[in-house]
């Protein structure tokens, strides 16, 4: 025998196997439908400078605390007599001008955690700044509304704290082609068939069960539904770009998924930021314009709300090393079809009033937009999902 | 000691154990094996590449923008050949134990460096002090020029102090998050300003950029440099406490008995010796009881080791070993950042759950695997550039099945299973295996190998 046949050659050859409950419970009962909404979150990862990301060029603190770093006047592309947006951002300022993007500014929360991990983990979790939580607000999402791990999809090789759940964890898929082909194999199929739910809630085991008999249906349903959409050839050639691409390709194709995750790393510019920052901000804007068109040219945008976040924002003194290091309150991007506040929803960031260690005060916490979008958006009990109440922003 | 005993002690402290060598030790008791397992582990082997290419240059070079980028090529290419090697010891360690702690510190430790020098010394100095007094390797930490780099100590200085390497410090490497202020961080920086290296990666204090005015850190005043902040706070209990936490998680079990870990704090809140606290553990009843045998789910290095300890294999090609890793979400000289790999269920989702279960019929053999390209996208921002976005592959292994059939040649099928899986086997899953134990050993080695309860050890 060929060693390479070795899967084929032994499949288990029996017609004894049954399906397990669980399997079938999955299949058969169709999920309900809590409306068709989106969601597209992107985090820029490592704490973006919002301050020279959309510049107050009109303070004066702004140009005598960042004596190399600043912005001036003339490079930005001015918005109104106040602020103007980093120059690489032309394309986000394309969806501005069409009033697609909402720019909420001072957005953090009480006692800001200055740690990457923590602070993206409070962000994913929407726990209090001194709670541990160990799942998601959209993981969450998907244990209130009962939903397949396929309705909400993190578009990378590995899944984020935000994607999983008390009992259902998202997806994450590059390729679904891939992972739908890897569990095709009978062997695979038959360890499948022969599980009964008995001990799938067992620790680790059951865990490692749960998980491979998720990523079966879901690779499945993902493969099949996806049709080979074409998506727009003007996507960034690089992995952001690509990302965008695949969620589009996902939302055009009519998928149920209601959340998509992606993400931007490269933003903990401790030292020479400029360059770095310039780069990464062209990528973003130009990735979402695209994925806009892309939207639109199919009739999807109305029902796509795209939220942009990073864990926080950073010092507004700059550092020695022509960089910043980690800040607290940052502005949070809402791009969407109708929205209620269509340009800047509120001021811009107060630079005389920073807290003991120079950073800026919060106004909106971010649970805030988070409990806008549950309940106006995905029109399901945010407090649920949130562990607590949070009044509402006029955003959608 | 009980075979099963010894399967798990060598799950935990190293990559498996052959048949020959377990049936060598069933002979023998606990502490004969534990101090076997200390005293194999004894000497330090350096993990090291060629440099020679280091030997001509001068620190000017660097200044010359061409020469510096040729510099910087050679340097990656030589970082991931250090992986491979790091890799290729894992696979054959000399010293048992002290591999896998220099595994289990590098990712306390977190560090990465692009310079190939900076990094071998790192990674050997872990090795080095894996076993040995914590005091003298969070000290020895603080002036590696890999860390002093990566969390910007370097740039930490008296006019305009940077936290990042003091807030890591106390929140990953000693404490852990809540037990210490905003102002014991600004205090502890001011300690470590000055810090820096040279060209040859030695340590340098740059005296005109340290601050030699008091700093009151952890209610304590005085002109503190920064070994003085890490005596501090080793005098917290808690710092005992955070380490042997993270030990217990990673050799006994994630879910912490609150209990044993105060033993282990007790215990090494004396000296911070290393080396006692592991003695003791693996010397305690309580790490053979059942619930910590076959229930931690393995690394990606634990599973990839393992089934060479099985089936001895190599890479053909050594930029596979890199792919390899990459798929199953550990590269290693390529953390996440500097919290490391988030461990347990956190190695298993969708995707590397069923690239674990191909990966056996895929390594042994030499199938195709596909794969989306998402690029170092942690590192490397300024290589966003066109890249292939999905490639195709073909794993290619030389795999030594003599070596199985030998050291399995008393083995039937059906005790292989015991052998291969330590885990509670899912009783689906065991009626088909029973139903196929005709199959030969190879093939039916290969489906344990593939099934859940091979990720568990």
């Amino acid at each position: 025998m060929k060693r390479r046949d070795f899967l084929k050659q032994t499949t288990f050859a029996s017609g004894m196997f049954f399906v397990p409950q669980f399997l079938k419970a999955f299949e058969q009962i169709p999920t309900k439908t809590f409306g068709n909404k989106k969601v597209v979150i992107i985090q820029l990862k490592g704490g973006n400078d919002g301050l020279n990301t959309i510049v107050p060029f009109r303070n004066d603190i702004y140009y005598q605390q960042r004596k190399n770093i600043a912005l001036k006047e003339n490079e930005l592309l001015k918005v109104s007599d106040e602020f103007g947006f980093h120059k690489s951002l032309k394309s986000l300022q394309n969806l501005y001008d069409k009033g697609f993007v909402s720019i909420i500014n001072n957005v953090g929360y009480p006692n800001p955690n200055l740690s990457h991990f923590r602070s993206t983990d409070i962000w994913q979790t929407a726990s209090d700044s001194n709670e541990y939580l160990q799942n998601g607000w959209v993981g969450r999402y998907l244990d209130y509304t009962k939903a397949n791990p396929t309705k909400a999809i993190e578009v990378d090789e590995s899944l984020s704290l935000l994607l999983k759940g008390k009992t259902q964890n998202g997806l994450a898929v590059t390729d679904s082609k891939t992972l739908y082909n890897s569990l095709r194999e009978p062997f695979y199929k038959n360890v499948i068939e022969s599980q009964s739910n008995a001990h799938l809630s067992e620790h680790n085991l059951g865990y490692l069960y749960n998980t491979m008999i998720d990523a079966k249906s879901s690779a499945k349903y993902i493969f099949e539904k996806t049709k080979v959409k074409s998506a727009s050839n003007d996507y960034p050639k690089n992995v952001f770009g690509k990302q965008l691409k695949t969620i589009s390709q996902f939302i055009n194709s009519g998928l149920d998924t209601q959340v998509f995750y992606a993400g931007l790393s490269g933003f903990d510019t401790h030292a020479n930021q400029q360059n770095s920052q310039e780069r990464l901000l062209k990528t973003y804007a130009e990735s979402m314009e695209v994925f806009v068109e892309d939207l639109q040219k199919n009739n999807n945008f109305d029902d796509v709300l795209i939220l942009t976040f990073s864990e926080f924002g950073r010092r507004v003194k700059q550092n020695e090393s022509q960089g910043t290091d980690h800040g607290t309150a940052n502005n949070v991007f809402v791009i969407g079809k109708n929205l209620k506040k269509q340009g800047m929803y509120n001021n811009l960031p107060n630079l005389s009033d920073l807290d003991a260690n120079g950073n800026l005060k919060h106004e909106i916490d971010f649970r805030e937009i988070y409990a806008t979008i549950l309940d106006k958006w995905l029109q399901v009990d945010d407090t649920a999902i949130l562990n607590k109440q949070f009044s509402k922003l006029d955003l959608v | 000691m009980k075979s099963t005993h010894i399967q798990h002690l060598f799950n935990r402290i190293g990559f498996g154990i052959t048949p020959k060598e377990l049936k060598r030790l069933s002979k023998k008791s606990k502490h004969e094996i534990v101090d076997e397992i200390f005293s194999n582990s004894k000497n330090t082997t350096p993990v090291e590449v060629d440099l020679s290419f280091l030997k001509d240059l001068k620190p000017g070079d660097l200044k010359d923008r061409e020469k510096r980028q040729e510099i910087q090529k050679i340097g990656r290419k030589k970082v991931n050949d250090f992986s491979i090697a790091w890799m290729d010891r894992i696979f054959n360690p000399k010293e048992i134990l002290r591999e896998k702690m220099t595994l289990f510190w590098a990712n306390h430790f977190v560090c990465q460096n692009k310079n190939i020098l900076f990094i071998q010394n790192y990674n050997n100095k872990l090795r080095e002090n894996a076993l040995g007094n914590f005091r003298n390797f969070t000290k020895t930490v603080s002036k590696e020029a890999a860390m002093l780099g990566y969390l910007n100590n370097k740039q930490n200085k008296k006019k305009s102090p940077n936290e990042n390497f003091a807030r890591e410090l106390m929140e990953l490497f000693t404490l852990g998050q809540g037990n210490y202020t905003e102002t014991d961080i600004k205090e502890s920086a001011r300690a470590f300003t000055g810090y820096n290296h040279n060209y040859y990666a030695e340590f340098v204090m740059k005296k005109k950029h340290h601050d030699e005015n008091n700093k009151t850190f952890f209610g304590k005043t005085g002109n503190f440099n920064g070994d003085d902040i890490i005596d501090i706070i080793l005098e917290e209990k808690q710092c005992a406490r955070y380490i042997s936490e993270k030990i217990y998680s990673y050799f006994v079990n994630e879910n912490i008995n609150k209990n044993h870990v105060e033993e282990m704090t007790n215990l090494f809140y004396k000296d911070y010796n290393i080396e006692k606290l592991m003695r003791f553990v693996l010397l305690s009843d309580w790490f053979y009881n059942s619930e910590n045998i076959g229930t931690k789910i393995k690394s990606p290095m634990e599973f990839l080791a393992g089934i060479n300890t099985i089936i001895p294999y190599n890479f053909e090609k050594e930029k596979q070993v890199l792919l390899v890793q990459r798929l199953l979400g550990q590269v290693l000289m390529k953390p996440p950042n500097v919290a490391g790999w988030q461990t347990g269920r956190n190695w298993i989702d969708s995707n590397t759950l069923v690239r674990r279960l191909r990966l056996p019929s895929i390594l042994l053999n030499n199938a195709e695997i596909t794969y989306s390209d998402t690029g170092d996208e942690e590192t490397m921002i300024t290589d966003l550039k066109s890249k292939r976005l999905k490639r195709k592959a073909i794993i290619k292994t030389k795999v030594d099945w003599n070596s199985f059939e030998e050291n399995y040649k008393k083995i039937d099928n059906k005790s292989l299973i015991t052998h291969v899986l330590q885990s509670k086997i899912n009783p689906g899953t065991e009626k088909i295996l029973l139903e196929n134990i005709d199959i030969p050993k190879k093939d039916f080695c290969i489906q344990l190998m593939s099934t859940p309860e091979y990720q568990l050890c």
